[in-house]
């Protein structure tokens, strides 16, 4: 059994042929298809294939304080998240989460007595699952509200005062998600697109090995690509007049022999500067509209960074790869991790990554 | 036996190779010949150091003695730790004849005289340089072994390289430094790095940096020797070029292995795409950090793969022409330091 939700896991694409064929009942909508017929019918204005939105909201400064219990949101911040995107996930229930805790832990006793490592230090006598939903997070009226999962290794020897140990913790989430996509599933199906973990590895692995096996959905690695990064550092310099960035760090590599390594770091005032200079004339902005941000305008910003860069060493930076980008409101890196460090500008962050995860789903 | 003695000798032996120790141990000489054919190197790291811990407390070996013993290991692996580089200036007319005793002596006795618990050992390297171990204490605490500082000077010359040295003890140093070598100044170099005798190369100039002239070509002669200058295409012409350009800048030979260069830019914004931009008066203030295993090797690869436009910039062709790797510019200065 082991062996075949090995297979799964690392080859998303043939899973969901072979789950279509066998079950019939998995959603066989894509994103990409489903953004391809709006458009033919004039839906939506320009969205070619499989790319991320070329204009955006500005980000605003969220009064997601007020609406989420600062216990749930120190859950989702200052953690460093690998990602992953899930497909939507059959007959999942936010009223169940009771009864998924109880089925998880076993799911994870059972997995640990059939010899599958779980390496944890000292006598461990199970394990403490908990789910909870956020209450306040979703943002469209169509999204699903985000569950956070949790891991407690509970210990032979503990005391009885003594705190359970944390050993993992991961969340899925929606954040405005593309409507008319959301609105083509049919109705058993919740879509929570973006998965994040952090913790040991083998319990990620039991995790979505639990989820594919209960909710027939797939789990695949989600970059945080090129495109992405790029936003990102707009985004965040976007917001430097309310909320500090204290600087604005990104990082290249050059494919050369020894690899090349190219930290640049820009003073925040600066960066806002030339990020404020590549902004359309607001004027021309429709009035009334909110301000929205164009990826025109994000290009120019780095470009302008490039530019600047290229006169002084002669180097083209579009020779290398974007691998990170992070500022003081968070940081993302090209292999899919993400670490949100402001939760004003949470939500800004989540919308762009909840897009970016319903691309990568598999056709 | 204190407990410093004891956690010097465990980390040391924690960090070296177990056949690097039995070499160490050898050098060091404070065994007995019978206690170093009893030591048995195959067993595990834990219990080989169980028994040097118990040769030590039956040795009554000082503190001193390990310290000394952890200085063979320095002297012997000199490529770990951050080395920074510094430069003596001003040399007084009798520089140029201090002796290796007369150094070591006047350094001992001045810095005794600004701090008042030091320890100083100094060693004579084979290659000219004098090896300073120095462990710091203060007026209230005795000097810490834990956390000494190496000072590697190569004698009648003005260079210095340092490692572990906090900002506190360096107008220290600098003062023991200059009274007993007979310059007058001690600056940053503006030039650091892991590997010492990388850094000593580059600042000393002791790599075999083979810069071809600006008035001698010698690819273009070669690929007329070899092959027909008829079918020389000009793909071929634009290689051979580039090729020139990075020997030019970073010469033919081995590099010295630096892992990185920062530049501190406060210039004004160049983008002709960007109006607001350079019309504004302010500079434009970032940091560039390059980094690499061998980051004299990877330029010199972005120049012959033409990810380097010609000709190479100064900024990095300074690095091994003016053995530094800190770079702070500014417009009118260009290519200055602080």
């Amino acid at each position: 059994m082991i062996c075949v939700i090995v297979s799964v896991l690392r080859t998303p694409h043939s899973s969901v042929a072979v789950q279509m064929r066998g079950k019939r009942k998995s959603c066989r909508q894509s994103y990409s298809s489903c953004l391809g017929a709006s458009s033919r019918l004039g839906l939506k204005p320009v969205l070619t294939g499989r790319r991320l939105n070329t204009s955006r909201r500005a980000p605003k400064s969220h009064s997601i304080t007020e609406k989420v219990t600062p216990e749930q949101l120190a859950l989702l911040l200052k953690t460093e998240w690998k990602l992953s995107y899930v497909t939507p996930l059959y007959q999942f229930r936010h009223t169940q989460l009771r009864s998924y805790c109880r089925q998880l832990s076993a799911f994870i006793a059972a997995e640990k007595q059939q010899g599958l490592a779980v390496e944890v230090e000292g006598m461990q006598s199970g394990y403490r699952v908990s789910f909870s939903a956020v209450q306040g997070m979703a943002e469209a009226d169509d999204d699903a509200e985000t569950v956070t999962i949790q891991i407690h290794s509970k210990s032979m020897l503990a005391k009885q005062d003594e705190p359970e140990k944390l050993v993992w913790s991961g969340w899925l989430s929606c954040i405005n998600g593309n409507p008319d996509y959301l609105h083509s599933l049919p109705n058993d199906f919740t879509c929570l697109p973006l998965f994040g973990s952090s913790g040991q590895e083998v319990f990620t692995f039991l995790v979505q090995s639990w989820f594919q096996k209960t909710f027939d959905c797939c789990f695949g690695p989600l970059e945080i690509n090129h495109t992405s990064l790029q936003w990102l550092a707009a985004l965040w310099t976007n917001c430097h007049t309310e909320s500090s960035i204290q600087h604005l760090k990104l990082i290249w590599t050059l494919p050369v022999e020894p690899q090349l390594q190219i930290t640049y770091t820009v003073n925040p005032q600066d960066a806002w500067s030339l990020w404020s200079s590549v902004r359309k004339d607001p004027e021309e902005e429709n009035e009334g509209e909110e301000e929205s941000i164009d990826f025109e305008e994000v290009v120019r910003f780095i470009q302008g960074l490039k530019n600047h860069f290229y006169k002084h060493f002669r180097l083209d930076l579009s020779a290398g790869t974007l691998k990170q980008v992070s500022t003081a409101l968070g940081s993302a890196k090209y292999s899919g991790r993400i670490k949100i460090s402001n939760s004003r500008y949470m939500i800004t962050t989540l919308t762009l990554l909840t897009e970016a995860a319903l691309l990568k789903m598999p056709i | 036996m204190d407990d410093t003695t004891k956690r010097l000798l465990h980390r040391l032996i924690r960090r070296t190779s177990t056949e690097m120790l039995k070499t160490t141990l050898g050098k060091w000489g404070r065994l007995t010949m019978a206690q170093r054919q009893s030591l048995d190197f195959t067993q595990s790291k834990s219990a080989l150091t169980e028994e040097l811990l118990t040769l030590c407390e039956k040795n009554g070996w000082t503190v001193k003695n390990v310290a000394e013993l952890e200085m063979i290991h320095v002297i012997d692996n000199p490529n770990q730790g951050m080395w920074h580089a510094y430069r003596l200036m001003d040399p007084e007319d009798d520089a140029c004849s201090v002796e290796l005793t007369q150094f070591k002596e006047r350094f001992k006795t001045h810095l005794s005289e600004v701090v008042r618990h030091v320890s100083v050992k100094t060693k004579k390297h084979t290659d000219e340089a004098v090896w300073i171990r120095i462990a710091w204490g203060d007026t209230f605490s005795r000097p810490n072994h834990l956390k000494p500082t190496y000072v590697v000077y190569h004698l009648q010359t003005p260079y210095v390289f340092v490692t572990s040295l906090t900002s506190k003890q360096k107008p220290l140093l600098s003062q023991a430094l200059i009274l007993s070598t007979r310059y007058q100044g001690f600056k940053d170099a503006n030039l650091s790095g892991r590997k010492l005798t990388a850094i000593r190369d580059l600042l000393m100039k002791q790599y075999p940096l083979v810069f071809p002239t600006n008035f001698s070509s010698p690819v273009a002669e070669k690929d007329q020797t070899m092959s027909n200058p008829c079918i020389i295409k000009e793909q071929d012409g634009l290689e051979a070029k580039r090729l020139q350009m990075a020997r030019g800048a970073f010469g033919d030979g081995v590099l010295p292995q630096l892992e990185s260069a920062v530049y501190k830019l406060e210039t004004k914004f160049k983008d002709q795409t960007n109006r607001i931009m350079t019309e504004r008066e302010e500079p434009f203030r970032c940091v560039v950090k390059f980094t690499s295993t061998n980051l004299l090797e990877s330029f010199r690869q972005c120049a012959a793969s033409g990810i380097v436009s010609p000709p190479i910039t100064p900024l990095f062709s300074s690095i091994p022409l003016k053995g530094k790797n800190y770079f702070a510019l500014k417009d009118k200065t260009l290519g200055s330091s602080p």
